[in-house]
């Protein structure tokens, strides 16, 4: 159940994050805007609610809640060991 | 299970790590140690035969000690009682299972996807087939410009057909590229003939018994054939029924020895998830180098060996139109997707001395974190050496690399090779100079 919830958000958040972007960098980029493929209440609340919710979070806080959501990043994985430091030399 | 990249790798390390064990790989396909990554270069003529993509022979597999089975099935598997029901052979005990049942294109979830002609490049012998249909194929249609769909594209128009590119986003590969990056692609298709339709969904195939045309929401598209090259999702399936655990991308949840949440299980491929080693969100469906790697280590760590997998950087490249693109991690439209803070440089360079025969342009971003200045990725377009380029800026990101040390980075000048500035430099040098405005 958890797994499957945290499928659906994934899924949805990364598309309407994804779309909100690539509206940005059209924006910037093209010199264009580009119009939603989809419309209706759903992809509104996606877009209307989550996307900015998500993007006035604090970057700690939305950390926290990805590394809460089940996966392989949970799992043991090895820390990289620390890069060498030679004194004296930057 | 599983004789792609992954499954064959973990095979031939299990009975490198333990060379009395008995290794059985399952297949549902007829062939394995190909490259399916090679199959769009055939159909654009560049390889001149899908023979040239075999590795290895059956024979080669037989002599070492590998047991392929072909054509066969799994239905399902237990892992309490550490057995699989294979369709015609019945139970098959196991001491350790490797997992590696790869991926399936999404659905496009439209009417008309039972069709024939619709092309899911995949297997080496329907790839055989699909070769001699593209002889007669005047107009094709290719869904999306994912990474295959920038293959399939520039193969097809290789081939002469003429091709159409439907893609839901406002530019090529814009899941992973920036469209700056993409630009001088998209306009050497546009030099190539290829017609492109971006902002545009596909609504439907039609045709009787084989595809006629696509109905797009910018209108109907004629056509003889329908690639499609939507994104890859893992194909978990048989994993989930048996109780294994997946995560938020659907792939199969591992470590770093690629152990899965069952005793005695490992996968690797396509199929797992891994944790991108800049902020841990778990990532599916990477390359075959990658799929490779992981089962060189599920195969060593199931043979009773010990070896582990990292974190990934995810460096990317590959020919699209006239250009190569590429790059590590990070572009500035994920970046701004995950509200993830950056700095950037850009600098337009090229590749060999100026005045050197097939100089080309090289684009080169980089994005690092605003404190530290450490890299966290790149985005780049040229003509050579990109691959290269993607490769070093991964190791880059993974081992903290800031945009200082690329500032005052040493480079190859070498007329026909590498020109006097590199472009990786002078963008870290144009960061810095933009924080210091």
């Amino acid at each position: 159940m958890r797994a499957r919830f945290s499928r659906w958000l994934r899924v949805n958040s990364e598309h309407y994050l994804l779309e909100s972007a690539q509206a940005e960098m059209a924006k910037r980029y093209l010199g264009r805007s580009v119009p939603a493929t989809e419309r209706g209440l759903v992809p509104g609340l996606w877009r209307h609610l989550f996307v900015p919710m998500y993007h006035r979070l604090p970057q700690r806080l939305r950390q926290s809640a990805i590394e809460a959501m089940p996966g392989s990043h949970r799992r043991h994985w090895s820390e990289p060991p620390p890069r060498p430091h030679i004194p004296g030399i930057q | 299970m599983g004789g792609g990249a992954a499954g064959i790798g973990a095979a031939g390390a299990a009975r490198q790590a333990d060379p009395g064990a008995a290794v059985t790989v399952f297949t549902e396909y007829e062939d394995v140690a190909y490259s399916p990554c090679g199959i769009p270069y055939v159909h654009g003529k560049e390889i001149p035969s899908f023979e040239a993509l075999f590795l290895q022979t059956k024979e080669a597999y037989v002599k070492a000690g590998i047991d392929v089975c072909y054509e066969t099935r799994v239905s399902s598997v237990d892992t309490t009682r550490r057995e699989v029901q294979v369709e015609g052979r019945g139970t098959v005990p196991y001491d350790r299972l490797i997992l590696a049942t790869g991926f399936d294109y999404a659905d496009p979830g439209v009417p008309g996807g039972d069709l024939g002609g619709l092309y899911y490049v995949k297997n080496i012998r329907r790839a055989m087939e699909w070769d001699r249909v593209l002889d007669s194929v005047k107009t094709a249609v290719v869904v999306e410009a994912s990474p295959l769909g920038l293959e399939m594209i520039t193969a097809l128009a290789h081939r002469g057909i003429t091709v159409h590119v439907v893609d839901p986003h406002p530019w090529a590969l814009a899941e992973l590229a920036d469209p700056d990056i993409m630009r001088p692609v998209e306009e050497s298709w546009a030099e190539m003939g290829i017609t492109t339709h971006f902002g545009t969904r596909v609504e439907a195939f039609l045709g009787e018994g084989t595809v006629r045309a696509v109905r797009t929401t910018a209108g109907e598209i004629e056509c003889d054939l329908a690639v499609i090259c939507t994104h890859k999702q893992p194909n978990a399936r048989l994993a989930a029924a048996a109780g294994l655990a997946l995560g938020s991308t659907g792939g199969l949840v591992v470590d770093e020895r690629m152990a899965t949440s069952a005793a005695g299980v490992f996968a690797a491929g396509d199929c797992t998830e891994l944790p991108h080693g800049v902020n841990r969100v778990p990532i599916a469906c990477l390359t075959g180098s990658h799929a490779y790697a992981q089962g060189k280590v599920a195969g060593t760590n199931a043979a009773g060996g010990s070896r582990v997998y990292q974190p990934v950087y995810v460096p990317w490249g590959m020919v699209a139109g006239t250009w190569m693109v590429g790059g590590a991690s990070f572009g500035e439209t994920l970046a701004t997707a995950l509200g993830i803070p950056f700095v950037m440089g850009v600098a337009d360079g090229i590749s060999r001395a100026r005045y050197y025969p097939g100089v080309r342009k090289v684009r080169v971003k980089l994005l690092a974190e605003p404190a530290g200045h450490r890299l966290i990725g790149a985005q780049m377009v040229g003509g050579e050496g990109i691959k290269e380029r993607a490769d070093f800026l991964g190791v880059a990101v993974r081992t903290g690399i800031t945009l200082e040390d690329l500032a005052t980075m040493e480079n190859v000048y070498s007329p026909p090779i590498g020109a006097l500035n590199e472009p990786i430099s002078v963008a870290a040098q144009n960061a810095l100079a933009s924080l210091r405005r």
